[in-house]
């Protein structure tokens, strides 16, 4: 049974000047699935990200959403768009200036136009889906760096997302906090959030994702399965980049 | 015809002598401005308390009262207790006052900046502290200040043009004059204004690039 | 000294003219300066041109040339008929607006870029992330920088008497003309000045404390 593709992404070509970061990229996936991109620092991961939401304005190239071609320069749709399409970043990103309850709140209002009191209904819910209720009126300064990114996961649900992109959300925090955003995104996993996720912990990518792209210097090198992208892989330069990083991880948990 | 004339015989002779006025008074208020900042603003952190006091109070009231009140009270205020200034000398020490506390702001701060280390080290070599302060500390302390001292002296260009309010007759005060005289009030100071422009302008394009000149290797941000 | 003292009430009238004439004169400052300052960073080649024009020419004009430039310049060729107190308070109004163009961007600036993106990646327009996200943060940047401009521009405006302001200066010369204690006149008139300054400036540190986010470090 043929399904339009929730989000496709096709032929993105990105320069910064000289140099070319995005050779032609593309990717598509289906509602519920799950996808982790890997590869060196410098690939063109968070670039291919940053150009799927129109963060970045790529060269050339085409975006699909449910099969519908998005136009960045219609103004108001690209911004309904965004909504659907909700973004975790490395650095969490949250609004200094407002509280964890502020912050998911905030699109709400403003973007959805829903009236306060609603609002803040859905906020405090999308922070207990998180399990930060109790943190709910403290600032982004006063939180941890796990607490910061549950936020802005709490916050990018809460605008009905299709899909969620998420540049390494956990590279920028200290090792024992991983493991509570790892569990929040584990959670939307199986209650059938479709994501694509750009990381460094290839345990988790392997734990959770149906297919892993192996990305290197713009261009994806190779798909496929976990089981086979990580220890059986057909490219020279994935085998490579894998077999490093896991007995990198086996080292550490030796 | 008889507009260019105009520029020519009343305009000209009187812009040359109201810049030159301007810059008999800019300069030498600059000057001794810089010299009591240094001074006041050493003593402010290095001084022995007295001194340190009398220097804070000195600041606390060149920097606030209004430097029009400053003026006023040395070429008006003054002449009530037989001390009659002419207004260039008023105008020069009511810049030269005013201007030193908002130096002494800046090397201040400058002073507060640089590690007490540098003290110490000089200090274990042998020098005495005043000897420290003016071969070791000032010298790193005038580049950290130069960014602030530099912006104090772009403004003592501007309102140099206060002095016409103490009857010196600089840049202003002669715009003013062949403004009423002949009611073209719009030229004069536009004409005015764009010499003054000229000269921040300059000053300032001197005061970025003093910045590059000095600046130590390594030891600042790279500047742009 | 008696006649200081019984020129002291007529002399305080003057404290509210300055006050609004430095109240109107920060109030046009920071209006327009805000959009100076958004045009400045976010507005294409030409917009930041002219405002950089702008910036340049209010900052390197001294105050008593724009003051008679306007009052008797402009006025006369616009045939326009206003009173010295209102040029007196467009005049520093634009002048302020210049420094706190420069204010604003230098926070706006300082803003980590992460803010901008994250604001766009829920779907807001670049209009609802400057006024939602970007100006309140940078706002809260500007207070210490802003209470400098305050003093400034409360010093500045003794210069308006240079036009007939009836403000602090104005009113202690005039009693010093009848009374002839011109110095301790002005002393008086400076201690007022100073009295303004430092009571604006508690006040802003009280807004700013106020407004503080906690642990907010930039």
């Amino acid at each position: 049974m043929e399904q339009t593709p929730v989000l496709k992404v096709e032929d993105i070509r990105k320069r910064f000047g000289e140099k070319e970061i995005l050779k032609g990229v593309s990717l598509e996936i289906n509602r519920g699935d799950i996808k982790a991109i890997i590869g060196p620092s410098g690939g063109g991961k968070s670039t291919l990200l940053h150009c799927i939401n129109f963060l970045t304005l790529f060269d050339a190239g085409r975006v699909f959403l449910n099969g519908e071609e998005i136009d960045h320069t219609d103004r108001r749709r690209l911004y309904a768009y965004r909504q659907k399409v909700g973004m975790i970043f490395q650095d969490f990103n949250l609004f200094d200036h407002l509280s964890a309850l502020q912050n998911v709140q905030i699109g709400l209002v403003r973007v959805k136009k829903i009236p306060k009191a609603r609002a803040r209904e859905r906020a405090v819910a999308e922070l207990e889906r998180v399990g930060l209720k109790e943190h709910m009126d403290k600032y982004p300064a006063e939180l941890s760096g796990g607490q910061k990114q549950r936020v802005s996961i709490a916050r990018a649900l809460a605008m009905d997302p299709e899909v969620m992109l998420l540049d390494e959300p956990t590279s920028a925090l200290d090792p024992e906090l991983v493991g509570e955003v790892h569990a929040v995104i584990k959670r939307l996993a199986a209650g059938g959030m479709t994501m694509v996720l750009v990381t460094h912990e290839i345990a988790f990518a392997g734990s959770l994702a149906r297919e892993i792209l192996f990305m290197d210097e713009g261009v994806i090198l190779e798909k496929g399965p976990p089981q086979e992208i990580l220890y059986g892989a057909k490219r020279e330069r994935t085998r490579e980049f894998c077999d490093k990083i896991i007995h990198f991880h086996h080292k550490d948990n030796g | 015809m008889s507009e260019l004339m105009f520029l020519r015989q009343e305009v000209a002779p009187a812009m040359i002598r109201g810049v030159w006025m301007s810059i008999r008074l800019i300069v030498p208020s600059a000057v001794f401005g810089l010299a009591i900042g240094i001074i006041t603003g050493t003593l402010r952190v290095y001084g022995h308390s007295v001194l340190r006091a009398i220097a804070n109070v000195y600041v606390t009231f060149f920097r606030g009262f209004p430097l029009l009140v400053q003026l006023y009270l040395w070429y008006f205020g003054l002449a009530r207790f037989g001390i009659y200034f002419s207004p260039y000398t008023a105008a020069v020490i009511g810049f030269s006052l005013c201007s030193g506390a908002y130096h002494s702001e800046y090397i201040r701060g400058a002073l507060l900046s640089i590690k007490d280390g540098q003290m110490l080290g000089a200090q274990s070599l042998g020098f005495s502290r005043t000897q420290a302060l003016v071969s070791i500390i000032l010298p790193q302390a005038v580049r950290r200040a130069l960014p602030g001292c530099g912006n104090e002296l772009i403004y003592l260009i501007k309102y140099s043009s206060l002095a016409y309010m103490v009857t010196c007759i600089e840049l202003t005060g002669e715009a003013k004059i062949l403004a009423s005289l002949y009611f073209k009030y719009m030229e004069m100071f536009l004409i005015a204004g764009a010499i003054y422009l000229l000269l921040v302008s300059i000053a300032t394009w001197l005061l970025n690039n003093a910045e590059d000149w000095l600046a130590v290797p390594g030891f600042e941000p790279p500047r742009r | 000294m008696k006649a200081v003292l019984e020129g002291l009430p007529y002399i305080m009238g003057g404290v509210w003219v300055t006050l609004v004439v430095v109240a109107g004169a920060l109030a046009m400052g920071l209006l327009l300066g805000t959009f100076l300052a958004i045009a400045h960073v976010y507005g294409n080649r030409a917009l930041r041109t002219l405002t950089g024009i702008y910036v340049w020419f209010f900052r390197g004009v001294p105050l008593l040339v724009l003051l008679f430039l306007f009052y008797f310049g402009l006025l006369g060729a616009l045939h326009l008929d206003l009173s010295p107190f209102f040029v007196s308070i467009v005049v520093l109004g634009l002048i302020s607006s210049a420094y706190q163009s420069e204010i604003f961007r230098g926070a706006i600036l300082s803003i980590p870029e992460g803010q901008l993106k994250a604001a766009r990646a829920i779907g807001m327009s670049d209009f609802q992330a400057v006024v939602y996200i970007i100006l309140p943060q940078a706002f809260r940047l500007s207070i210490p920088a802003w209470t400098n401009e305050y003093t400034i521009i409360m010093k500045n405006s003794a210069v308006t008497y240079a036009l007939g302001v009836a403000e602090i200066m104005a009113r202690a010369n005039h009693v010093a003309a009848r009374t002839y204690q011109h110095f301790w006149l002005y002393l008086l008139a400076g201690f007022i000045f100073l009295g303004l300054t430092s009571a604006g400036t508690r006040c802003l540190g009280l807004l700013q404390k106020k407004v503080a986010i906690k642990g907010y470090a930039r």
